[in-house]
């Protein structure tokens, strides 16, 4: 039995050595995550005179201001999640299947535009935006419009902006499980007499769900939580909720509301990392 | 139990590893501490010229390193009120509304002659609250926009119907936002700008009216000057010469208005931090910051109006036009509510 197997079959006789590993990341987390959030959250539930109160959170939820924040961001992050899905499904299967160079490429082409600066990317975008951009040159050219489209400063130009920026963390956790799976299995079920679409939904699709459950959790809490991007791509008028807590930190000076905002949104993120982690035990259970 | 040699070795390199990663971790601090540092705070659009102009020729004088953090003047308050046990900035240079919410907050130390002696030397209006802040350059505001539009010499222009969608203004939040604010209450209620600063109510049922026209409200100058430059909108309001005028030298198809209603006083302010690191150093910076010699380069440079008296032959402010100077107390005092309400008022 190898020394991975041997401690974790023995719990509670002595402790695995590779947990010390987590040590300092833990420290790291526990310092600068856990800690500001629980003050975050004690703050939240306290009014300007320190006692116990629920008045921003009811504050928040009456005011059509605020629920408009946050049903964009909500609806911003779901949109920003199917589209770097229908993008990066089929992306991390050509990946998979490449070999050689154009698998180099195709890599390069994911992994490098993460090292150019989102203030970078979102200056690109105002370009491409543009009434004189690509995007309108091309509809006017195709004549599919006849008067350019305003896109800058929109909802539609942020999900974009996002998928583009969001699409590798999508890509690559589906990538890694077509990886693992066994190509025989299609070819088997080809055998068997599954057409292509049969194949793809009853085989494929429930084997690749892992990979889809993992990207979309990420995609989902990063584009939930985003700042710069719809700061620089959609402006003040369309407030999301991150930027409605800067405002409130920074602007307003409203402590209160500014950690009920935080709350709220780590909330919405939490929720969605737990489901995506309860359904990846019980995707992982029935695959076992 | 055979003693796990793995275990023993895993635990030893940690050891080994955990020390290694404090000496690194370290080593920055101990290089550093060698250098002596000053950190000063202010707008982003100040980078280029303390970089460029300040920084060099404080470090050749007293041989201390620069560090410039360039961001909103209510951010740099924040920095200050978050960190006013143990400040890390030194001297902010922010805008006086600002001021006016650091002095409230105690977070500010008086630029006195004994530690600042050019602060003796500048022209009435720009020492304020005994010394708390002085202003050093002060740039001038009208309206940037593109040379394809001709003839910006009202700030009524903002308003017609011939710009729809083509028209940027900055947030509340950005302290050159309140120019479109007074102008609206201006042309609102037809007072002088003096008077009708105080009429709020009147400003936004203006601005109210400027909607159609806006392509968008700005809390990041860079990217609407950026679509200004490119003729993707035709007008960006409030903006000031110091960042303006250097790319109309540099050949950027743009130019900046001097409307006949009258331009604004920016108000650059410059402070000392209250318990802030190295002390002498910084009243240093302040003092040269408010010196004839730096003032005379930044003024031109920065075609912003000098406060040192004893710089001569610097002329900036367009002639004629009415510069206005608002009351910074009353701004202070309402600022936060404005700020909301112009939000809500804005918000698609």
């Amino acid at each position: 039995m190898s020394q991975f197997n041997g401690a974790a079959a023995a719990p509670g006789r002595r402790t695995d050595p590779f947990l010390l590993l987590a040590v300092p990341a833990l420290c790291l987390l526990g310092m600068l995550f856990v800690l500001p959030i629980v003050f975050l959250l004690v703050k939240s539930f306290r009014d300007t005179t320190g006692n116990l109160s629920i008045a921003t959170y009811v504050a928040f939820f009456s005011d059509p201001f605020m629920l408009t924040a946050l049903r964009r961001t909500i609806v911003v992050a779901i949109e920003t999640t199917l589209l770097t899905l229908l993008l990066g499904y089929p992306t991390a299967f050509a990946l998979a299947r490449a070999r050689g160079f154009t698998q180099t490429i195709i890599l390069i082409a994911m992994i490098l535009p993460l090292s150019v600066g989102v203030i970078v990317k979102a200056f690109a975008w105002s370009i491409v935006f543009r009434t004189d951009g690509v995007i309108n040159k091309t509809l006017l050219g195709l004549g599919i419009i006849d008067q350019p489209l305003r896109l800058l400063f929109t909802e539609t130009a942020l999900v974009i902006g996002a998928t583009n920026i969001f699409l590798p963390f999508m890509v690559l956790p589906i990538y890694a499980v077509i990886r693992q799976t066994d190509p025989n299995l299609r070819s088997a079920a080809a055998t068997l007499g599954a057409g292509p679409l049969f194949c793809f939904f009853r085989v494929t699709l429930p084997l690749t769900l892992p990979g889809i459950v993992a990207g979309a959790a990420f995609v989902f809490s990063m584009a939930v939580a985003m700042y710069v991007i719809p700061n620089l791509i959609i402006g003040e008028r369309t407030q999301t909720l991150s930027m409605l807590i800067a405002r409130s930190f920074l602007y307003l000076r409203n402590e209160q509301m500014g950690s009920t905002i935080s709350t709220i949104l780590l909330a919405i993120a939490a929720f969605i990392v737990i489901v995506s982690s309860v359904i990846l035990k019980r995707l992982s259970g029935r695959q076992a | 139990m055979t003693k796990n040699g793995f275990s023993d070795l895993t635990r030893r390199s940690f050891l080994k590893s955990a020390t290694a990663t404090a000496t690194l971790l370290a080593a920055p601090g101990i290089l550093r501490a060698e250098t002596k540092e000053l950190v000063v705070g202010g707008a982003a659009s100040h980078t280029k010229w303390v970089e460029e102009i300040v920084a060099p020729a404080f470090e050749k004088k007293y041989g201390a390193r620069i560090i410039f953090e360039g961001t909103k003047s209510l951010v740099n308050l924040e920095k200050m009120q978050s960190n006013k046990a143990k400040p890390y900035l030194s001297v902010v240079q922010m805008d006086d509304p600002v001021m006016i919410m650091a002095v409230n907050e105690n977070l500010l130390t008086p630029i006195t002659p004994a530690l600042a002696p050019n602060v003796a030397k500048l022209r009435q209006g720009t020492v304020h609250m005994d010394g708390m802040w002085a202003n050093y350059v002060q740039p001038w505001a009208g309206i940037a926009y593109n040379k394809s539009v001709s003839g910006v010499d009202s700030w009524t222009k903002l308003w017609d119907p011939a710009f729809k969608g083509r028209v940027v203004i900055p947030s509340l939040q950005n302290t050159e936002g309140m120019w479109t604010l007074f102008m609206a209450a201006h042309l609102a209620t037809g007072k002088p700008l003096a008077e009708a600063q105080y009429e709020i109510d009147a400003a936004f049922a203006k601005l109210e009216e400027l909607k159609p026209n806006l392509l968008n409200v700005y809390a990041v100058l860079t990217q609407s000057f950026n679509l200004l430059e490119q003729n993707e909108i035709a007008m960006l309001a409030g903006q000031f010469s110091s960042y303006t005028i250097p790319r109309v030298t540099e050949g950027a198809t743009i130019d900046l208005a001097a409307p006949k209603e009258g331009i604004f006083a920016m108000p650059s302010g410059i402070c000392l931090v209250k318990d802030g690191p190295n002390p002498e150093l910084a009243a240093a910076y302040v003092n040269e910051m408010l010196g004839a010699e730096l003032q005379s380069i930044l003024a031109e440079s920065t075609y912003s109006l000098p406060a040192n008296t004893e710089v001569k032959g610097v002329d900036i402010a367009p002639a004629g036009i009415e510069v206005f100077g608002p009351d910074w107390a009353f701004v202070s005092k309402n600022r936060a509510n404005w700020i909301d309400r112009f939000d809500r008022m804005m918000a698609i």
